[in-house]
């Protein structure tokens, strides 16, 4: 484990809140995201952050590399 | 561990868990009236009338911000006076008396709420039972008296529990001379004398003009002056219910974080700002108010920045004194002490997330302060995005969270699911950030706010981003996910009360500020004066739009009579109908 | 009072930011010149609405070159008049008022935002470049049928734009050799005086006629057909001026009837 469950699950509310937040901010430069593509998005970092999250520690006791 | 609040002072927790009970009653319905106003407004599902929709918003402001808010408010705080004065009341039997007249007058207020939903409404003090005129009540629109008897007992219930804490304290200064107040009492005194300068507008908009008249009592009066009394106590109340999470923030989530807090002179200066300038702002809710001259409102919208000035002080002392608490626990470097506060907890998770929404929703409060700014947003759904924000989260996660703190002291009981607790507590702000960004968005788009089919004939909202229909979705989805959040809360404080042969695992104790009170000056204390400072101020804001309202329509108004807001639509065509019909003739 | 180094700096920056605020406000509003809701308008009472020379007829009217004002009654569930026609590239000055409760006046997505209370005025002063409509709602619950209040602002380009009114009568019979008299009475809400030309038919009978109508003034035009002509029985008749039509019709009876003449027709 990279991180507690607790700190995980945080980590994955604040990045759908920057996504959420920060599509609206693109807006205003003209960026636009499509709902279907920022939904994508979001399923891609919370993928991301879980195997980052439980993804054996370099050098952890209980498995060799 | 030191004893248990509940162990140390039985009586008292008994009435703080009564306030508390009260409160998440309020919460539950309140709850369910938001999901049902989601799905409705947005047409994504409407399953009751559209008239009765106004008795559900009606609800929903009213449990929400006039009784989930101030039931807890008066719970905690007689937790805060009890505890940091370490003595109860003068007479518990005083204290039960206005917790009793609280809850008379929210039940009356609720009975006549709920009455809307009845096809065949009873007649009580000569008129059908309703309500339907939103938590603002503004006249000529006509509730049943007895809504606004409720409300009035309700305040008055308020006001004696502020006069019960002075009685404690005073009572408690004889007993310690010379001692400096401590400082959960002290937030305490200066938040209910906000409250007793403020409310006064609202107290005699209701006993003055609004009842006699809903009594057919007097027959006129003067809706731009019931109005602008409204707002002389529609922003106090505001941080009437941001306050209560303030002092959970300055004394209880520097000790969740590990540390103490950073400053408490400062945590008084930040109360007394808000004594002194909470009240004449309410003018900036009354921007597009005509009978206000353009000065008044230029006025209010300073005081409404300078009013900026204790909220910075107070993130700056929150972040510092989590700062302090995660270098305590071993956290270092510049921002990588985050990573070692305590996340887990979910009394501490809420309250940080709490802060860091209330930050976001104060930068869209200086929006609507902007005297022209608020031209693009006022009355729009950009509003209860702000509301949503600030009251709907920063004092409402805060006070859940708190409640996981607290609750465990006033039962004995341990908490029940801690992870599911955590859980709740993330969903909350995940929740709060889609509904209310959506909220942003249609605000600005023009959807107006109170409206149950914001859905027009004879025009498109010009939708630059993405579409009206990807707003409404998920608008609903937040509010969803705060439903569910909601409903997780209140099961998990049932079930706790249920964990009867638990211990609870919370430390009750708070740690003295790192900078403590002998660092403040006395006059901080010296509540007389900023008492009588906030008074003048309060006249210099009010006085001449107040006259000039009186000189125009007169105190009484313009023989503007009552009308009754009645589930049944035809009653109003006939009005339109009469007018119409007296305009042609 | 102890206070630590960072914390002033912070709060040195959190007055700078606070003031800075309040100067941008004040020239965003004040600066700019933007003028906004306040106490210049007399109060009126809702019961005497239908006496006032303004709101009686709520009704939009031109106060000055390229000025015009609208007079608007809100009441539930509908604003008055509806739609409300104005001129591209005007200045116009909406005075809103309430007849009932308190309600809202929005434009959406603008800021045309003002509350419509009984007893004030509310007066606020826009102009729209691009002619088109606006969706217009009452932004302030008000009722059971809040949701169904909303009204319509046209806005005109200058050219097509005009506040002319026209109305037309006859008697409803005449007697046969009796003449059947058009009265049109064309109204020009307008400051410039308006040229136009009145065409009106009765039965077979057609009629044109050039007219100047000065600003803000009415002029009369009779039009006579002879009765004999177009023989007994009902006759249809118009009247047009520019986009604006009147029609009617007159019946020619003969004397054994013995029907009341006059009443009228508009
Ligand atoms: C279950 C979560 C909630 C949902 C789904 C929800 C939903 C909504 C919606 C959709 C509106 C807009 C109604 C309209 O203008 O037509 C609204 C208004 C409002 N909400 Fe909530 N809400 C929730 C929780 C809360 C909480 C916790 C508070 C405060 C403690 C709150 C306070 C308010 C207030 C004050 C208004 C404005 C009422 C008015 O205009 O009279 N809400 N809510
Ligand atoms: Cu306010
Ligand atoms: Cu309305």
């Amino acid at each position: 484990m990279h991180t507690s469950p607790a700190k995980l699950l945080i980590l994955i509310a604040l990045s759908l809140v920057i996504l959420v937040e920060g599509r609206t901010v693109l807006a205003f430069f003209g960026i636009n995201i499509p709902p279907l593509e920022t939904a994508l998005i979001g399923l891609v970092i919370i993928a991301t952050l879980v195997i980052w999250a439980i993804r054996p520690l370099r050098g952890s006791p209980t498995k060799s590399e | 561990m030191t004893a248990l609040f509940v162990d140390e002072y039985p009586a008292e927790a008994r009435l703080v868990k009564a306030a508390f009970l009260s409160s998440f009653i309020a919460f539950g319905i309140g709850a369910l009236f938001g999901i049902i106003q989601a799905l409705h407004r947005t047409d994504i599902f409407r399953f009751i009338d559209s008239i009765k929709y106004y008795t559900v918003l009606t609800g929903h402001g009213v449990f929400l911000v006039i009784a989930f808010t101030i039931f807890f408010l008066v719970g905690l705080y007689q937790w805060a006076v009890t505890d940091s004065l370490e003595r109860g009341p003068v007479d518990i039997r005083f204290t039960w008396f206005w917790y009793g007249l609280m809850a008379i007058g929210s039940f009356l207020a609720a009975i006549s709420i709920l009455a809307g939903f009845l096809e065949q409404p009873p007649m009580v003090l000569g008129a059908e039972l309703r309500a339907n005129v939103l938590f603002t009540f503004y006249a000529p629109l006509e509730a049943n008296p007895l809504y606004y008897i409720g409300l009035a007992l309700f305040l008055v219930g308020t006001w004696l529990a502020g006069i019960d804490w002075f009685r404690t304290w005073w009572a408690w200064r004889d007993e310690n001379p010379g001692e400096r107040i401590p400082l959960r009492t002290f937030m305490v005194l200066t938040t209910m004398m906000m409250f007793f300068l403020g409310s006064v507008g609202v107290i005699v908009s209701i006993l003055v003009f609004i009842l006699p008249w809903s009594l057919e009592i007097t027959e006129s009066l003067n809706p731009l002056l019931t109005r602008t009394l409204f707002w002389f106590f529609g922003h106090m109340i505001v941080y009437f219910w941001l306050l209560p999470a303030y002092l959970l923030w300055y004394s209880v989530l520097p000790k969740l974080s590990g540390g103490r807090l950073f400053s408490d002179p400062l945590a008084r200066v930040v109360f007394i700002l808000f004594v002194l300038l909470s009240t004449p702002v309410g003018i900036h809710h009354q921007y597009m108010d005509p009978g206000i001259a353009e000065g008044f409102k230029f006025i209010a919208m300073t005081n409404t920045m300078f009013l900026l000035l204790p909220s910075f002080l107070t993130a700056f002392t929150v972040v510092a004194s989590m700062e302090h608490g995660a270098r305590q626990r071993g956290g270092e470097g510049r921002f990588n002490w985050l990573q070692a506060l305590p996340w887990r907890n979910p009394a501490f998770t809420g309250m940080a997330l709490a802060g860091l929404v209330f930050a976001f929703g104060g930068f869209t409060g200086i929006v609507n302060a902007g005297m022209n700014i608020n031209y693009l947003v006022h009355n729009a759904l950009w509003i209860p995005g702000h509301i949503h924000a600030q009251v709907g989260t920063a004092t409402a996660l805060t006070l859940m969270a708190g409640s996981y703190w607290l609750v465990p002291q006033l039962t004995g009981n341990r908490l029940v699911g801690r992870q599911v607790a955590l859980f709740q507590v993330v969903l909350w702000f995940v929740g709060i950030v889609f509904m209310t960004n959506s909220m942003f968005r249609a605000g600005l788009v023009g959807v107006p706010r109170r409206t149950a089919e914001p859905q027009y004939q004879g025009f498109e909202y010009d939708v630059p981003v993405g579409s009206m229909g990807e707003l409404n979705a998920q608008l609903a989805l937040g509010g969803t996910l705060l439903f569910i959040s909601a409903m997780l809360f209140l099961v998990l404080m049932l079930l706790t009360v249920f964990n009867n042969d638990s211990e609870p695992i919370v430390d009750g104790t708070l740690p003295p500020a790192l900078s403590g009170p002998e660092d403040s000056p006395q006059v901080l204390d010296n509540l007389r004066l900023w008492f009588g400072i906030a008074f003048a101020l309060v006249v210099l804001a009010y006085a001449l739009p107040l006259a000039g309202i009186v000189a125009q329509s007169g105190l009484f108004g313009q023989d503007i009579p009552p009308f009754p807001v009645s589930s049944e639509a035809v009653m109003y065509l006939e009005f339109g109908l009469d007018y119409v019909g007296a305009l042609v003739t | 009072m102890r206070i630590h180094q960072y914390e002033k700096i912070w709060i040195a920056g959190a007055m700078i930011l606070i003031v800075g605020f309040i100067v941008t406000i004040t020239y965003g509003s004040v600066g700019l010149g933007i003028t906004m809701i306040g106490d210049e308008e007399e109060t009126i009472a809702p019961d005497e609405l239908n006496d006032d020379e303004q709101f009686g007829e709520p009704r939009v009217e031109q106060v000055g070159e390229n000025e015009y004002a609208a007079y608007v009654v809100a009441q539930t569930f509908i604003f008055q008049p509806d739609p409300i026609e104005i001129p591209a590239n005007n200045e116009i000055t909406f005075y809103v008022t309430s007849r009932d409760v308190i309600h809202g006046f929005y434009v959406p997505g603008t800021n045309i935002n003002a509350m419509a209370i009984p007893g004030q005025v509310a007066e606020l002063t826009v102009e729209f470049d691009e002619p088109g409509e606006h969706g217009l709602i009452c932004h302030e619950y008000c009722g059971s049928g809040h949701h169904t209040m909303e009204g319509l602002i046209v806005v005109q380009s200058e050219d097509e734009f005009d506040l002319t009114e026209l109305s037309a009568e006859t008697p409803d019979t005449v007697a046969p050799g009796e003449q059947i008299q058009l009265n049109a009475t064309v109204e020009n809400g307008q400051l410039e005086p308006l040229e136009t030309t009145v065409n009106a038919e009765i039965g077979d009978q057609t009629f044109q006629q050039d007219l100047t109508v000065d600003g803000k003034s009415t002029q009369n035009v009779t039009f006579t057909a002879d009765s004999t002509q177009l023989g007994v029985g009902e006759h249809d008749w118009t009247v047009t001026v520019d986009d604006y039509e009147e029609t009617g019709t007159v019946e020619v009876v003969s004397n054994e009837t013995d029907e009341q003449a006059g009443g009228d027709e508009s």
